[in-house]
């Protein structure tokens, strides 16, 4: 093991298989942007850009990130761009996985080769040291675990500021926390339970690319929503409909993890064969009463998306609410007069 | 004041015989302008470019037009402005050319900006037609074989997916023939560009732009080459009688992204008063980097070819290119056009600015959306900066 590492390291989508990350002895650290004023880096980038891309550049800059390397994809233009940007300005290695644009069978080869030599970078990071099979089985093991978990969590309870630690930190202690929670509601008894969920709460999907803020959930839950999500930071971090097989060998493990990884929750910076994404998002919207678009503004990817998504929706007979936001957040008043406003369809 | 070419004339009646080839032809799709388009014109598909029709109504003015009406349907405006132009247009069932025909498939390449992914699945749901999506990885440093071989396979999905639809078979030997055209009518266009290189330049990149749809949307047949050997030949007269496109032709610059389209003619009278002339750009420079196929594996050659173009390259990249064109023409500065609409483009000026051999400027503004633009403080900027490298 190299020495004076921090042994942390940051990436931009949730598509990046966080699973090799871990297994080459790194805490992959999802970056997101928080309440840092952003000064510097508009010397870096134009102001029509995303305030997640701009909210880490500052942070990078004012030298807050302790990491080892940093993995980007090609979401989308900002994030493209971010990649040089960063490698221009900073002394942490940069990556940039070429996650497929188009995820079906045809893009599976070409991801497993892309895995292979992000393998192989985050094996030069760590001082030439191979990633085991052992190793690797074990990342898949405990981020496997800790999807279910947090699945599990949230349909029982939402806990939105422990998805966010899952993705920002050691995942192992992530869990263990997870696992207390559940064993806490497991000795409640289904009825306790049952009287904690108000039946007659309106329910809200909530769907956006990130929402780094539980203060703005808790917002909506006063206002007398129950919340279901579609966020990088909360849902689709560990959704995926792919089903854990049998692994015994280095082949059986990447192969699960572009199962994975295709099958995880659709993102508007993908592209689906049968329009996966709004069939996933519609078949969501027949189950609550109204959905929330919670945009990063300037997100071109989600709102390329939104007129033409909130159409369907709306023909389904649910209400949509648009809310625009930029981080950090310096005024909530303005969230809250919006969705207060909004419950009062219900 | 600026001088006309003759060649704009023809470049009217070539785009309108055009237009109105694509109300009669069997099978239309819609392509993003750095698709491969030679699988379309050596199947017999007749190909529309939503990037031109755009750019159209901005040259028309007509952009705010366009773009609220899509923005009235929920289009935010911070959008790139191309697509609320068009898809304004197809609301409104209008444009200043009629509107654009409908088309039987749409072809995506996402090689010049992940937008058009999701543009053309928005077309794609509104005309119920089918959408090809070419994924070509970022090229940011190396072009790896993987990459390449990911293309490449992706070719021979795309002449499956149009041979489906059209019920034609893919003809090695037509395609073959168009992509030698394409490669002659890119040579030719080169050489127009080229003659910026003459001091003084015969032509601004004003002229280049209006010029560029043949290159654009002609490639793979006759007409461009025509085309653009009659626009060198007016460009080597002038060459030969030393007029210069600009009177007394001071300072040499470089363009950097889309036009201004609203507003071509205003800044290039505003040049030209101070004796400066725009001798280039990245833009049409751009469709250069299509030259280099390789004929022997033509198909595998277009994934090459098709690949690390101008926008889907690191921004190291882009330097070398943009000093590369310093170089050739000889440039005194570059005017670098941060363009709201266009985040790939502008994205990667501040950087570029720092890598560039010779000074550059910031302005701000936007291809068609003419909101966002602010002439008086344009002026001041440019201004200041010609005063700057006299
Ligand atoms: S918030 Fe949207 S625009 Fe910003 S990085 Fe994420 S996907 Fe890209
Ligand atoms: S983002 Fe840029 S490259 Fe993409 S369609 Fe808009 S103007 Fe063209």
């Amino acid at each position: 093991m190299k020495e004076g590492l921090y042994r942390k390291i940051g990436y931009f989508c949730t598509f990046t298989p966080k699973e090799l990350i871990h297994a080459a002895g790194f805490t992959p650290i999802r970056l997101l942007a928080d309440n840092t004023p952003i000064n510097r880096a508009n010397a870096y980038i134009q102001n029509y850009c995303c305030s997640q891309v701009k909210g880490c550049l500052e942070k990078m800059l004012n030298g807050d990130l302790e990491l080892d390397g940093a993995v980007f994809t090609r979401s989308c233009d900002s994030l493209m761009r971010l990649t040089d940007i960063w490698e221009l300005n900073s002394n942490i290695p940069v990556y940039d996985l070429e996650f497929p644009t188009n995820i079906g069978d045809k893009s599976k080869g070409y991801f497993l080769n892309e895995l292979l030599d992000f393998k192989k970078w985050l094996e030069s990071l760590n001082g030439d040291e191979k990633i085991t099979f052992d190793n690797l089985k074990d990342s898949i093991m405990l981020y496997y675990d800790l999807d279910k978990k947090l699945d599990r969590l949230y349909s029982l309870n939402p806990e939105y500021n422990l998805a966010i630690k899952a993705l920002t930190s050691n995942p192992a202690i992530a869990l263990d926390e997870i696992e207390k929670r559940l064993n806490h509601l497991n000795n409640q008894s289904m009825n306790e339970i049952e009287k904690n969920i108000d039946k007659k709460k309106a329910k809200i999907l909530v769907t956006g690319s990130i929402c780094p803020s539980t203060d703005i959930y808790e917002i909506i839950q006063d206002s007398g929503f129950s919340i279901v999500d579609d966020f990088c930071t909360g849902t689709r971090f560990f959704k995926s409909d792919a089903i854990l097989p049998e692994i015994n060998n280095m082949d059986d493990a990447m192969n699960f993890l572009i199962q994975k990884y295709f099958l995880k929750a659709p993102c508007p910076t993908k592209h689906y064969d049968n329009d996966r994404r709004f069939a996933y998002i519609l078949e969501k919207a027949k189950d609550v009463d109204g959905v929330i678009f919670l945009l990063v503004k300037f997100c071109e990817p989600h709102f390329f998306d939104y007129p033409q998504l909130r159409k369907k929706i709306e023909e389904i007979g649910k209400k949509t609410l648009l809310l625009e936001f930029e981080l950090p957040i310096t005024s909530f008043d303005q969230i809250k007069l919006r969705i207060n406003a909004f419950s009062e369809m219900f | 004041m600026i001088k006309k070419l003759e060649t704009n004339k023809k470049m009217g009646e070539l785009l309108q015989e055009y237009y109105i080839r694509g109300l009669f032809e069997d099978y239309r799709a819609w392509i993003t302008s750095g698709g491969p388009v030679e699988f379309l014109y050596s199947m017999g598909v007749y190909p529309v470019y939503p990037e031109n029709h755009a750019a159209l109504i901005g040259a028309a003015k007509e952009g705010v037009n366009y773009a609220s009406i899509s923005e009235g349907d929920g289009y935010s405006q911070d959008l790139c402005s191309y697509v609320r132009c068009d898809i304004g247009a197809i609301i409104s069932g209008n444009s200043p050319v009629g509107g654009l025909p409908v088309p039987s498939f749409l072809v995506s390449a996402n090689n010049i900006c992940n937008t058009v992914v999701k543009w053309y699945e928005i077309l794609s749901r509104t005309y119920d037609v089918p959408l090809f999506l070419l994924d070509i990885p970022f090229i940011r440093k190396e072009m790896k074989e993987n990459y390449i071989d990911y293309v490449e396979s992706q070719m021979y999905d795309l002449i499956k997916f149009i041979s489906t639809i059209t019920g034609r078979d893919f003809d090695e030997d037509e395609f073959y023939k168009t992509a030698v055209l394409s490669i002659k009518g890119i040579k030719s266009y080169e050489e127009v560009l080229r003659m910026g290189a003459h001091k003084p330049s015969p032509l601004t990149c004003f002229d280049a732009f209006i010029n560029m749809a043949p290159i654009v949307c002609l490639r793979g047949t006759e007409a461009p080459i025509n085309f653009y050997e009659g626009m060198k030949a007016e460009l080597d007269e002038r060459v030969k009688n030393g007029i210069g496109a600009v009177d007394n032709e001071e300072v040499r610059l470089l363009w950097d992204n889309i036009p201004i389209w609203y507003g071509l003619r205003w800044l290039a009278d505003f040049f030209a008063e101070h004796n400066a002339c725009l001798v280039a750009d990245t833009y049409t420079n751009a469709w250069t980097f299509f030259g280099d196929l390789d004929l022997n594996n033509p198909i595998r050659g277009m994934a090459q070819a098709y690949s690390p173009i101008y926008l889907n390259i690191g921004i190291e990249r882009m330097a070398e290119v943009v000093n590369k064109l310093i170089d050739i023409y000889d440039i005194d500065g570059v005017v670098m056009h941060s363009n709201r609409s266009c985040k790939p483009y502008s994205f990667s000026q501040y950087e570029l600015q720092k890598m560039l051999d010779v000074p550059s400027v910031i302005i701000d503004a936007d291809q068609t959306d003419y909101r966002v633009f602010s002439q008086a403080q344009i002026e001041t900027r440019l201004e200041a900066f010609l005063e700057m490298l006299r």
